[in-house]
């Protein structure tokens, strides 16, 4: 008799558990949700938020823009590049960025297609990074330009000479496919965005209703509407994909495609995806940790599960950017070039050898120690914690295969060590411009698809399998 | 009668089935699939209202972006360099790349691609649309409203009609700025 | 508009121009890095820049030592410039084609109006002979008076390199042209090789059999740089003859 209460009570406990722990089985209602997007939204800055606010506006105009004036008046001679690196930091800090924003579009385009349930409350935070990640690296690529002023010389345009850009040119190929990546992923951006704005729209006064009145369109919501707009997400979501994949391919191909020791490697185009993928995921959690703790209700849309379930998509990315990495550098090794075998020594027993230490630390030890326990994967600070370690591995990946692997060639005459110049305030500059697009953005537009939310609310709920009570899925879509 | 014989009625839902099972009763009542259309919060498919398919252009306009999009690229890749003055030669490669012309027509025909299905949802929507239009703000907290084109004269019809089918308010819908 | 029945791309295995550089002979004077510099409006990057890799020169004299301190033992000295590649890395690089191949002259052209400054070529160049304009360096007077007429100025931002002299072979060749006969060997020949008091380096026609500079490149001991790679140099080397 007590037994079966036992039982009954577990079972009870045991739904409890299952509602606590995920979003979906835990619906509110739209109204409430509503509510809690727009207060998170609208609620007053603190003093706290104004001070770092006016810090990274600071550093953004005096790093960021008055140093770039000063490298346009002096020259490339204010970076630390020369011969032999004639590649810096600014190409390391385009390579980071593009691979940063790789991330929102994976997880609201391929988590899209694939219908994984758990995107629901964070593709829009996600791809907000996809756009001002790109953003930066478009500032970053056009601050290593020696004439920067005629950067409109790349554009597939006659001019006066008849001269069309250079087609055989994996850079040319870049503008394309960056243009290509940023202009989609803006719209990709837009998109679900509409019935979000038009739901501020229909709950705000004053300057912020006439904003979200514009940025609506007039979209009411109609049976039309929503088909046209999930005919187009659905387009989206299929074809952005492999825009994202080439775009760190030709990425890679900058440098596969050089005549370099270290470089022409078969494997830099998905080793270089996997590697965007390993940042961008870890900075996906790095931004969902802070929006958690610092954003008003948004620890009921963020939760643990979010957190174990981006967790083990980057232990997987960790073990495949393992695999990668191993597949390369096996491969170099074994070939014996002798100038590859110096690189592989000074990447190793050079004066930045610790940072090849440091890269495989971060981005295989700490990762796979801490991500595989299911308690720690959803601990959002020791998540957003590894989040950054990676992403310091991961610009460390870049700084090795730029300075560090151009300093040595094959006319050994010319090796030089590479000292950072005007590039380290200026890339400050890029992750405060990135920091601060972000927080206003948190504050103007709602951070949280509401209907994407409510929709997969809709689509879950409990079922018992004989004694079993488990979460079951409709396919509403 | 200066006004029009027909009017507008707004009726809101809180729930997906009385709102169908509306939509079902409305149609025995005589008015047309046509003169119904159904505003929500959230995308409700037409099956699940029992509603007729929407048509969508969407598909066929990112289908002509990506025609247009290849034959940038096309153009690009095949046909520009001719437009030089004289040829002009990089290395021993050959004048027009075999590889590399795949990557710009793949660029161009993605690019052309999404832009035109971005321009397709603004067509087919109508977007932006800033006129007054008949909608209710609840929408937007999850009801689910039915605007309805009915003959003045079936007005207290319908009305009485969609109360009964658990319509939370039924009033005549009146054009306003969003 | 251009008829496909134009285009005739160069696919020879030898060039047009060629050099032979002598290092058994090269006293390592850096006659021809000064010569050069005069000739080419070369600016001078000054000490500290020229300590942090920065310096332009077009040819330099590389020096190497083999052994441990105390026991080392000079190499001879390598005079290293831009090798006129036939299948040169550093053209399809640039997106802006602002380094392409002369077909009339089989030399790599750089055109400097045209460069953006992203320094692909360079990076691409296995010899390392491209030379960027990190700054507008300054000129003090009366170092502007004694300018090349017949070579541009460049500024900051773009690359430049080695032209073989492209302006004495046109020279060389108008002058022919309006005497009504070929350029013959030996009638000019670059900054370089005229200011090498050794005359460790000869310049001339490598497709003309009989020229100086194409016998001697046959000569069994020459080599060329990372010939390796396919890039096609024109400029041999003698070393240990």
């Amino acid at each position: 008799m007590s037994d079966n209460k036992h039982h009954a009570d577990a079972a009870q406990s045991h739904e409890e558990h299952l509602r606590e722990k995920h979003l979906m089985l835990d619906p509110l209602p739209r109204g409430r949700m509503n509510e809690m997007v727009m207060e998170s939204m609208m609620e007053k800055p603190t003093w706290k938020f104004w001070l770092v606010f006016g810090f990274l506006a600071f550093v953004v105009v005096y790093f960021l823009f008055y140093q770039w004036g000063v490298l346009i008046v002096k020259g490339q001679g204010e970076a630390g590049v020369m011969r032999p690196d004639y590649w810096g930091i600014f190409l390391v800090n385009t390579v980071f960025w593009i691979g940063i924003s790789h991330a929102g579009t994976f997880i609201s385009a391929i988590l899209r297609v694939f219908k994984a349930e758990f995107r629901r409350p964070f593709t829009r935070a996600a791809e907000l990074m996809t756009t001002f990640g790109l953003v930066q690296a478009g500032f970053s690529i056009f601050m290593h330009m020696g004439r920067v002023w005629v950067f409109y010389w790349l554009l597939p345009y006659p001019n006066q000479r008849m001269l069309w850009p250079n087609l055989h040119s994996p850079l040319t190929w870049d503008l394309l496919a960056i243009t290509t990546y940023l202009l989609s992923s803006t719209m990709y951006l837009f998109l679900p965005l509409i019935p979000d704005v038009a739901m501020a729209r229909d709950r705000s006064t004053g300057w912020r209703k006439n904003i979200y009145k514009v940025l609506a369109l007039g979209f009411r919501g109609t049976e039309g509407e929503w088909t046209h707009l999930r005919a187009a997400m659905n387009i989206f979501a299929f074809a952005i994909s492999p825009v994202m994949f080439s775009v760190h391919t030709i990425v890679s191909w900058d440098f596969a495609a050089a005549t370099r020791p270290g470089w022409s490697s078969t494997i830099f185009g998905p080793y270089f995806i996997v590697g965007a993928l390993h940042s961008g995921m870890g900075a996906a959690v790095v931004v969902l940790a802070v929006i958690r703790g610092t954003m008003k209700h948004m620890d009921y849309f963020v939760r643990g599960e979010h957190f174990d379930a981006i967790g083990k998509l980057m232990l997987i990315i960790s073990m495949a950017w393992a695999y990668f990495f191993f597949n390369d550098y096996m491969v170099q090794w074994y070939g014996g070039d002798k100038w590859t075998q110096q690189l592989l020594h000074f990447h190793e027993a050079g004066p930045l050898g610790w940072m090849w230490f440091a890269m495989l630390f971060t981005n295989i030890v700490l990762p796979w120690a801490i991500l595989w326990n299911p308690k720690w994967r959803a601990n959002p600070w020791l998540v957003g914690f590894v989040g950054i370690a990676i992403n310091v591995g991961m610009w460390f990946e870049r700084y090795i295969i730029i300075p560090i692997s151009v300093t040595i060639n094959r006319m050994p005459f010319t090796w030089r060590m590479y000292t950072p110049g005007i590039e380290v305030p200026m890339g400050i500059g890029t992750v405060a411009l990135f920091i601060l697009l972000y927080m206003a953005a948190s504050k103007l537009i709602p951070l949280i698809p509401v209907w994407e939310v409510q929709e997969g609310q809709m689509a879950h709920e409990l079922k018992k399998f004989g004694r079993e009570t488990v979460v079951s899925v409709s396919e509403l879509e | 009668m200066t006004e029009s014989k027909v009017i507008d009625l707004l009726a809101v839902f809180s729930d997906l089935a009385p709102a169908a099972d509306a939509i079902e009763q409305l149609r025995a009542l005589g008015v047309h699939d046509d003169c119904m259309n159904v505003i929500s919060g959230v995308p409700v498919t037409e099956a699940m209202l029992g509603r007729p398919r929407q048509w969508t252009n969407v598909p066929r306009i990112a289908m002509g972006g990506a025609i247009l999009g290849l034959s940038a690229g096309i153009f690009l890749a095949y046909i520009s360099p001719f437009l030089y003055p004289y040829p002009i030669q990089v290395s021993t490669q050959s004048f027009v790349p075999g590889p590399p012309t795949a990557v710009v027509m793949f660029e161009l025909t993605m690019l052309g691609m999404l832009l035109s299905t971005f321009l397709g949802v603004f067509l087919d929507s109508f977007f932006p649309n800033y006129r007054p239009m008949k909608y209710v703000p609840e929408v937007s907290d999850g009801k689910i409203a039915i605007l309805i084109e009915c003959p003045h004269v079936d007005e207290k019809k319908i009305t009485d009609a969609l109360n009964k089918m658990g319509a939370e308010s039924v009033k005549p819908a009146e054009a306003q700025h969003l | 508009m251009i008829r496909p029945e134009e285009i005739k791309m160069s696919t020879e295995e030898t060039g047009k121009w060629g050099m032979v550089i002598d290092q058994d002979i090269c006293t390592g004077c850096q006659a021809c890095v000064a010569a050069c510099a005069m000739e080419n409006n070369i600016t001078f990057v000054g000490e500290e820049d020229a300590g942090y890799g920065r310096s332009m020169h077009w040819i330099r004299i590389e020096r190497f030592w083999e052994g441990e301190y105390p026991e080392v033992k000079m190499t001879p000295q390598q005079p290293m410039l831009c090798q006129q590649c036939g299948h040169a890395t550093c053209e399809p690089v640039c997106p802006a084609f602002a380094t392409v191949h002369s077909q009339a002259e089989q030399l790599n052209l750089q055109v400097y109006n045209r460069c953006v400054g992203t320094r692909y070529c360079a990076n691409n160049c296995p010899y390392q002979v491209r030379a960027f304009n990190w700054r507008d360096y300054q000129r003090p007077e009366p170092l502007p008076n004694q300018f090349n007429p017949d070579v541009t100025v460049r500024r900051m931002g773009v690359m430049e390199k080695c032209t073989f002299c492209i302006q004495r072979i046109h020279k060389a060749q108008d002058k022919a042209k309006s005497e009504g006969r070929e350029v013959m060997d030996g009638e000019f020949t670059t900054a370089c090789a005229q200011a090498c008091p050794a005359n460790a380096i000869v310049f001339g026609r490598v497709d003309n059999p009989e020229s100086l500079v194409s016998q001697l490149s046959h000569k069994g001991h020459g080599v060329k740089h990372l010939e390796e790679l396919g890039t096609l140099p024109n400029v041999t080397y003698f070393k240990g003859g």
